[in-house]
């Protein structure tokens, strides 16, 4: 009995060290991760809360591929879609051929991209205006970033998808399903108040090692550019001002040699005001998330395919240049930094074969080049392209285009556009609304320009007819099936989809 | 306790006075004992045949009566029935009692304890060795597959190793949760059960309503497979060895197209997309390759070998064994094999009376390697079937090879240097299969220790105190080596790599259990407690080089010297505990009428702050009507009626879902530095718990016909609630929606369970039939949405299954059809009521979709429920017949009721092969209603879209083994000192009877119920010999 006592001694002894421990057994924090609620204490961690807001700009591969570049470039009449088969990317060719359903065509990659980083700067907002630990020499300047992109990313969701969720920060549950759409007009409106609000914080330049980051010219540079997307020429005075206060301001000048400008030794160019960073440096190789990388794999795309020869990388053979495109810059000086003539380089000993929609001609400006192919990670997904999203003679002709609509200084709109011509050699036209149309075509081909600027002109209609375009339909993607029925169908689906 | 001894004491003396006063005759003494095992029957009731005197037999089975001359003896015992005996007095006695031959006296092991199975009050169905014993089952979940009522078990692939899908009462989670809890010996195994050797089971036995598999608590919710490992007994050493060997092949291949049908219609696809004829000759083309003979092996090899030497002694017993298994697997052989060596050494000591000391200790090897087995992305037999017969297994016409894209440095060769066909017709993923294969090098390899040590200490009579520790030590990896290579143009590598990973997990558990057991005149009670922890945890750690100077896996290493540029390291580890209370209380009176309840508590580690622990409480009865007076044992010898209610957990689901988590990696560049970017991984639900199974379950077990016929039902009701998943939200969201307690599902169903068996003579005869039908039905998933998305295909990601309420998990979904278009009158009549056509887009011998929702256009909305890959009922029959030497055992198994989506032609690469079904295409009207002709360009989505054409009959019945043995006569084999010599000859997969035309109808795994190629099981072939002594 003695031993029974000791037994039931020990049993209860040991169930009392398990239950009294049990608590704090049962509590176990995370290792290699860290909680959202611990996170952003300083100014380092918030910073790095940024960097993944500025992450997502670089993204292209979300829900498939759809690197904004060659996607609305072979949406626009510049290219075909390509590749090894109309099945290869047939996101692509229904954007292409504007046989876009709610299923088919780019919206998930693209809906889900910005989304991503809306929400990543809306977090970031929210965590800055809590911290009481950061300087406001800090606080500013990452607000205003944030903003910025918060801004960058919506202006890519108003003109992809016109109606869309207006959302600027944490989404209560009861929304959660059932978020309204905003008008674009509102959309327009938030994200010139982010802009305006970003401006004052944002450096003017920034030194070498920042490089990437936005400065104070990318968000006048954008906003003037949204202002101008509204198509309300009551106010294109406004941003015929706020853009010269980008074309005059003295921070960019045009590149005397226009092949200087998308070379990829010469990133943050004089000529470059907003431009997004693509490197091997992370030596990628994961295909199932390329956006994990830094990688410009858009580049990988647009190459002729199989290539072999001394000047490029084979490529997949995507966005072949239409003929439309190659007639129109025949006699362009800026040809040969454009478009590569496959017939030249043939007959320059290379080959390379043709893929579905060949036309003899592929994009120059983002050629995939021996020289840059990365020898580290998998060379396809680490191509260190930059992409330049707004360059001076972007912003030089929307001023022209803004002053002519405005009844603005004609004589600063001529000698914009002639400083855009000058600079190729060509010599002086009138600063007619089509002239500059023409030379915005020319200037920015392939630079995924093409697209937004036929709709926001009205010139879709017309020259993508043959593509299929239709008018009040196709000026925007469907909003992704998927995000309607996860809505329950609270989401309205764009017009005629 | 001391005061309460005494009164039994005296309560008994004065029990027993009656009898001391009338002892006239000498007394008959005596001895009982079980005749199978020799044990003393404790508590045997012996009566005087006619008189009123009567007593019990003591704890060693000894008794002693007074008997008159001439008087016959009636001995009873619970399970035993009663017999009679002829005594003189004065005489003593070794009597033996033969048990009943019922199933009711089965000791059912119910978790923390056991119990005899006419004593059960819950559904636990038992599998012992015998019925296990020799059959060619690598993997222990296979061998509960058609054995088990209510367990439905679906192989996800023929591969050798390959894990299957087990239901246990219908799918209980719309989670991975949804597999049962294995517990080895009370260790609870995480991460798959195939390093247990079957043959070192003793019983498997499955917990299936939520009354059994409350002690499991908050990880009971799917169902609880106890398995007990042999032990030895005492005796002389058994020494006995069982092994097979045989050879397997595919029981069906899959008719596609040779060269020139395939030519033929490859240009008439051409044509009618607007094309032109590509080739001009078909017939030229003549046969051309056949794939699928290069990917299967008719003649894979495989063998199993068992060791095992037993003994004791009435202090110490032990069982130790040592497997082998070695399988080649009948798809791409060189890259899909499994080899296994296990060892075992279970023991037991008493060392004292009191106290008991013991440990069962597993260690496995595994070394395997696999292909795809079940996918569109490239698995050998995906590649098979779509692959274009045209082009040559190997390219030798020297005009092709002197032009690209033979010219690329990088071509994959045979070994005689001969490169391997590239295709120009099909592209992406469908490539020429063995050079597929030749590139993909690697395998994965386990090193596991299970076992658990106890102490158990028996203070008083009817009390045992108990403490565990188990532990689950496992190392495990994996090498994979790729090549420098060009496969086409989409597929090539153009820097070698090679990549290790390194795991380790060491879970342990610590359990301290008493129970007490008393029994008081009708009364018998039986008291648990137990108090328990676990942790579970492991590391990762893995890295990559590239560029290393190999040029196969043997020769790579993680040791090449490369830029730092050039190499990968990452790793990671997990953690996670569990912390537990129970108790339960089984009460019976009179063996007639029983009770049990059960409580546990359980805290998680991986819920969330508002609700770290959960309480399971379940409650079951049982009323033995046999045992009542009234009752007439002729009808039947045992009838039993029984009840269960409970509640289970199921808390299968990732540590720290419950916060939200940040992780970096979401970089950045600024000038050239890469910057690290950090964000949250999810949204947070600090409410976060475990799902909820409650269940209700009414059974019967029954023995009928003189003990020759056994009878289980169950029926149940099985709902899941509060069912855990990721919340899936809008994308507008901006990052993965957290994991919530949402969603509920129901399981309603049926199990019968009958057993027969007879001996005439020398021949021996059993049949155990089992049958069950389940139904299931998603009965909720949140106030945001009425269907979850299932499976997918293909880049365009085609839904082929949802899961919708008011449905089955996982129910087919797609367009229904109405035949074929037959003329160009067909589709513009084919209008809505604004005289448009619903087709505009519809050629003659394109798909008539039905528009369901009437709104005169086909869109999404008009798909519908097609069609459910989870059959109603599953069913299986085992057979034993021996005369003599010989034995029969046939076991067959089926389901019926589930449907199969074929999903085998990659429809988005429109030059992919075609099944020989093709050949009876529409191609002119009245040609066919069925098979929609052939384009290269589907505009009306014949293929494209998920319709009712892709659905077959699933149902399928199969004669799993059939075993024919022979053992040598006793008086030769004892002549060499053997004690059994037994050969056996076995078919495994024989026949399967269905009406699915794929390569198997059993499609489990991640891809449930849809057939991209799956790798089918195989049929073998078996030669085995079982040698004791």
């Amino acid at each position: 009995m003695k031993q029974f006592k000791l037994y039931i001694g020990i049993a209860v002894i040991g169930a009392g060290i398990l239950t009294g421990c049990s608590k704090s057994f049962l509590e176990l924090t995370p290792r290699g991760t860290e909680l959202e609620a611990n996170f952003y204490r300083n100014e380092d961690e918030l910073a790095q809360g940024l960097v993944a807001v500025y992450d997502v700009m670089g993204w292209g591969t979300s829900g498939g591929y759809t690197m904004k570049m060659p996607l609305l470039t072979a949406a626009s009449d510049e290219a075909y879609a390509g590749g090894s088969d109309a099945s290869d990317q047939p996101n692509w060719v229904a954007y292409d051929n504007f046989t876009l359903d709610p299923q088919r065509g780019p919206q998930v990659g693209l809906w889900q991209k910005n989304y991503s980083g809306v929400y990543k700067a809306n977090l970031l907002l929210e965590k800055l205006e809590g911290s009481t630990s950061i300087s406001e020499t800090f606080r500013m300047r990452a607000e205003s970033e944030a903003k910025f992109l918060r801004a960058y990313f919506y202006f890519d969701l108003v003109r992809f998808f016109g109606k869309i969720p207006l959302i600027l920060g944490p989404i209560s549950s009861d929304q959660l399903y059932s978020f309204p759409q905003s008008e674009p007009q509102d959309i327009y409106a938030q994200i010139e108040k982010d802009l305006n609000e970003a401006r004052p914080g944002l450096p003017a330049t920034v030194p070498v090692n920042e490089n990437g980051r936005i400065t104070r010219g990318a968000a006048t540079a954008l906003l003037g550019k949204v202002i101008i997307f509204q198509n309300n020429d009551g106010r294109m005075l406004e941003a015929a001002q706020l853009l010269q206060e980008v074309n005059s301001g003295g921070v960019y000048q045009l590149l005397t040699n226009f092949g200087d400008i998308f070379r990829p030794d010469n990133k943050f160019n004089a000529e470059s005001i907003l431009e997004i960073q693509h490197s091997n440096l992370a030596a990628w190789g994961d295909w199932g998330w390329i956006n994990g990388g830094e990688g410009n794999v858009g580049v990988q795309f647009i190459g002729a395919a199989d290539y072999n020869g001394n000047v490029y990388s084979n490529g997949w053979g995507f966005c072949p240049i239409t003929l439309d495109l190659v007639e129109a810059m025949k006699d362009d000086p800026r040809f040969e930094f454009t478009i590569v003539d496959g017939k030249k380089m043939k007959a320059e000993g290379a080959t390379y074969n043709a893929r579905y929609q060949n036309t003899d001609y592929f994009i120059r400006k983002y050629a995939p080049q021996k020289a840059y192919r990365s020898t580290v990670g998998t060379s396809e997904i680490n191509w260190p392209y930059n992409e330049i999203e707004i360059r001076l003679a972007d912003t030089y002709l929307l001023e022209a285009e803004a002053l002519v609509r405005g009844g603005g200084d004609a004589g600063r709109a001529k000698s914009l556009l002639d400083a855009v011509r000058g600079r190729v050699g060509l010599g002086s036209v009138a600063p007619s609304l089509d002239n500059i149309y023409n030379e915005r075509r020319l200037e920015l081909a392939t630079e995924g320009h093409r697209f937004f600027d036929l709709v926001r002109t009205g010139k879709a209609a017309a020259v993508l007819a043959d593509q299929g375009f239709t008018s009040g339909k196709n000026e925007v993607l469907p909003i992704p099936q998927v995000e309607i029925d996860v809505t329950n169908k609270t989401l309205i689906q764009n017009p005629n989809y | 306790m001391k005061k309460k001894r005494a009164l039994l004491v005296s309560l008994f003396l004065s029990l027993a006075f009656p009898f001391l006063l009338l002892a006239q005759d000498k007394p008959v003494t005596g001895k009982i004992t079980n005749k199978v095992n020799g044990d003393p029957l404790a508590g045997a009731t012996v009566t005087v045949k006619g008189g009123a005197v009567s007593t019990t037999t003591d704890a060693t089975g000894n008794f002693s009566i007074q008997a008159p001359p001439g008087a016959i003896l009636l001995i009873s015992y619970t399970g035993f029935g009663t017999q009679e005996f002829a005594v003189a007095p004065g005489s003593a006695y070794n009597f033996t009692l033969n048990e009943l031959s019922t199933s009711m006296n089965e000791v059912i092991v119910v978790g923390y304890g056991t119990q005899k199975k006419r004593a059960v009050t819950t559904a636990i169905s038992s599998v012992k060795a015998s019925d296990l014993e020799n059959m060619p089952v690598f993997r222990v979940e296979q061998s509960l597959q058609g054995r088990v009522a209510g367990v439905s078990i679906t192989a996800s692939s023929g591969q050798p190793g390959a894990a299957s899908t087990i239901y246990i009462r219908g799918i209980s989670s719309v989670n991975g949760g949804s597999q049962p809890l294995y517990v080895v010996d009370g260790v609870v195994v995480d991460g798959g059960i195939e390093y247990l050797n079957q043959a070192d089971i003793e019983t498997m036995d499955v917990l299936k309503d939520a009354a059994s598999a409350a002690i499991y608590g908050a990880r009971g919710g799917a169902g609880v497979v106890l398995i007990t490992t042999k032990r030895g007994r005492a005796g002389r050493i058994n020494v006995n060895y069982t092994g097979y060997a045989g050879v397997q092949k595919a029981w069906r291949k899959i008719p596609v197209l040779n060269a020139e049908q395939y030519a033929t219609l490859y240009n008439e696809a051409s044509v009618a997309a607007g094309g032109n004829i590509r080739f001009p000759d078909p017939a030229a083309l003549g046969k051309g390759t056949d794939w699928q003979a290069q990917v299967f092996n008719d003649n894979a090899p495989m063998q199993n070998h068992e060791l095992s030497i037993s003994a004791g002694s009435d202090k110490s017993t032990y069982f130790t064994s040592f497997g082998f298994l070695n399988q080649e697997g009948i798809v791409a052989s060189s890259n899909s094999k499994f080899k296994r060596f296990t060892a075992r050494f279970n023991s037991n000591h008493k060392i004292t009376k009191a106290i008991t000391f013991g440990n069962n200790i597993g260690y496995t090897y595994i070394n395997s390697t696999g292909v795809g087995t079940n996918d569109e992305w490239g698995t050998p037999l995906n590649r098979a079937i779509n692959m274009d017969p045209i082009t040559p297994v190997i390219e030798t016409d020297p005009a092709k090879l002197s032009q690209s894209p033979y010219t690329m440095p990088d071509i994959v060769r045979d070994e005689n240097g001969n490169p391997y066909g590239i295709s120009s017709i099909v592209t992406s993923e469908i490539l020429n299969p063995v050079a597929g294969l030749k590139v993909a090098q690697g395998n994965g390899w386990s090193h596991k220790i299970l076992g658990n040590i106890y102490l158990e200490i028996a203070p008083i009579e009817g009390l045992k105190l108990r403490s565990t520790i188990g532990g689950d030590l496992a190392f495990w990896g994996d090498q994979s080596f790729s090549p420098v290579f060009y496969l086409n143009a989409t597929n090539q590598n153009l820097i070698n790599d090679y990549t290790r990973n390194s795991n380790r997990a060491l879970n342990w558990v610590w359990e301290n259990t008493a129970s007490y057991n008393r029994t008081f005149g009708k009364h018998d009670a039986t008291l648990l407690i137990g108090i328990t922890a676990q942790r579970f945890a492991g590391e990762t750690q893995g890295g990559t080089r590239t560029g290393i100077p190999a040029t196969n896996i043997r020769e790579a290493s993680l040791a090449f010297p490369v830029s730092q540029a050039n190499q990968y390291f990452w790793g990671g580890e997990w953690e996670s505990t569990l912390s537990s209370l129970f108790g339960r209380l089984q009460y019976a009176y009179d063996n007639k009428y029983l009770f049990s309840a059960v409580m546990r508590r359980d805290g998680s580690s991986k819920f969330g702050s508002n609700n770290i622990y959960g309480y399971f409480p379940s409650v079951s009865a049982g009323w033995v009507i046999s045992e009542e007076n009234f009752w007439n044992p002729k009808v039947a010898s045992f009838l039993k009626l029984r009840a269960s209610y409970g509640e289970n957990g199921n808390n299968n689901l990732e540590a720290f879902r419950f916060v939200s988590t940040v992780s970096g990696g979401r970089n950045y560049v600024f000038g050239d530095q890469l910057i690290n970017g950090v964000s949250p991984n999810a949204i947070a639900n600090p409410d976060l718990k475990w799902e909820t199974v409650v269940q209700t379950n009414i059974g019967l077990d029954a023995v009928l016909l003189n003990n020759h016929l056994s009878v289980t039902v169950d029926v149940y009701n099985k709902k899941t609630t509060d069912m855990l998943q990721n919340v899936r939200v809008p994308m507008y969201v901006g990052n993965n929606g957290p994991v919530g307690n949402v969603a509920t599902m129901e399981n309603r169903g049926i199990e019968l369970a009958v057993g027969y068996n007879q001996n005439i003579g020398d021949f021996k005869f059993s049949v155990n039939l089992n049958g069950s039908y389940n139904k299931n039905e998603i009965t909720y998933l949140g106030p945001d949405k009425d269907y979850l998305q299932g499976l997918v295909y293909g880049p365009q990601g085609v839904e082929y299954t949802r899961h919708i309420v008011g449905n089955p998990y996982g129910a087919f979904f797609g367009y229904k059809t109405n035949g074929l278009f037959q003329t160009p009158e067909d589709v513009t009549n084919y209008k809505n009521k604004n005289g448009d056509p619903i087709q505009p887009l519809a050629k003659p011998g394109d798909l008539r979709y039905v528009d369901y929702n009437g709104d005169g256009l086909i869109s999404a909305e008009d798909r519908v429920i097609l069609g459910n890959p989870n059959p109603d009922f599953t069913y299986g029959f085992t057979v034993n017949a021996a005369y003599k030497g010989f034995d029969v055992i046939l076991f067959g198994q089926g389901i019926a009721g589930s449907q199969v989506l074929q999903a085998i032609r990659r429809f988005d690469l429109p030059s992919a092969n075609w099944s020989t079904k093709a050949l009876d295409r529409w191609h002119g009207e009245g040609t066919s209603n069925s098979i929609p002709r052939v384009t290269l360009d589907d505009q009306n989505k014949n293929w494209s879209n998920s319709s009712d054409i892709m659905l077959q009959d699933g149902d399928y019945f199969r004669i799993k083994t059939l075993q024919i043995g022979y053992s040598l006569p006793q008086h030769i084999i004892n002549r060499i000192g053997l004690n059994k010599v037994r050969v056996f000859f076995t078919g495994n997969n024989l026949i399967t009877f269905t009406k699915y035309d794929g390569f198997d109808p059993e499609i489990g795994g991640g891809s449930f119920g849809v057939d991209r190629g799956i790798y089918p099981q195989p049929r073998a072939l078996l030669f085995g010999l079982n040698v004791g002594f």
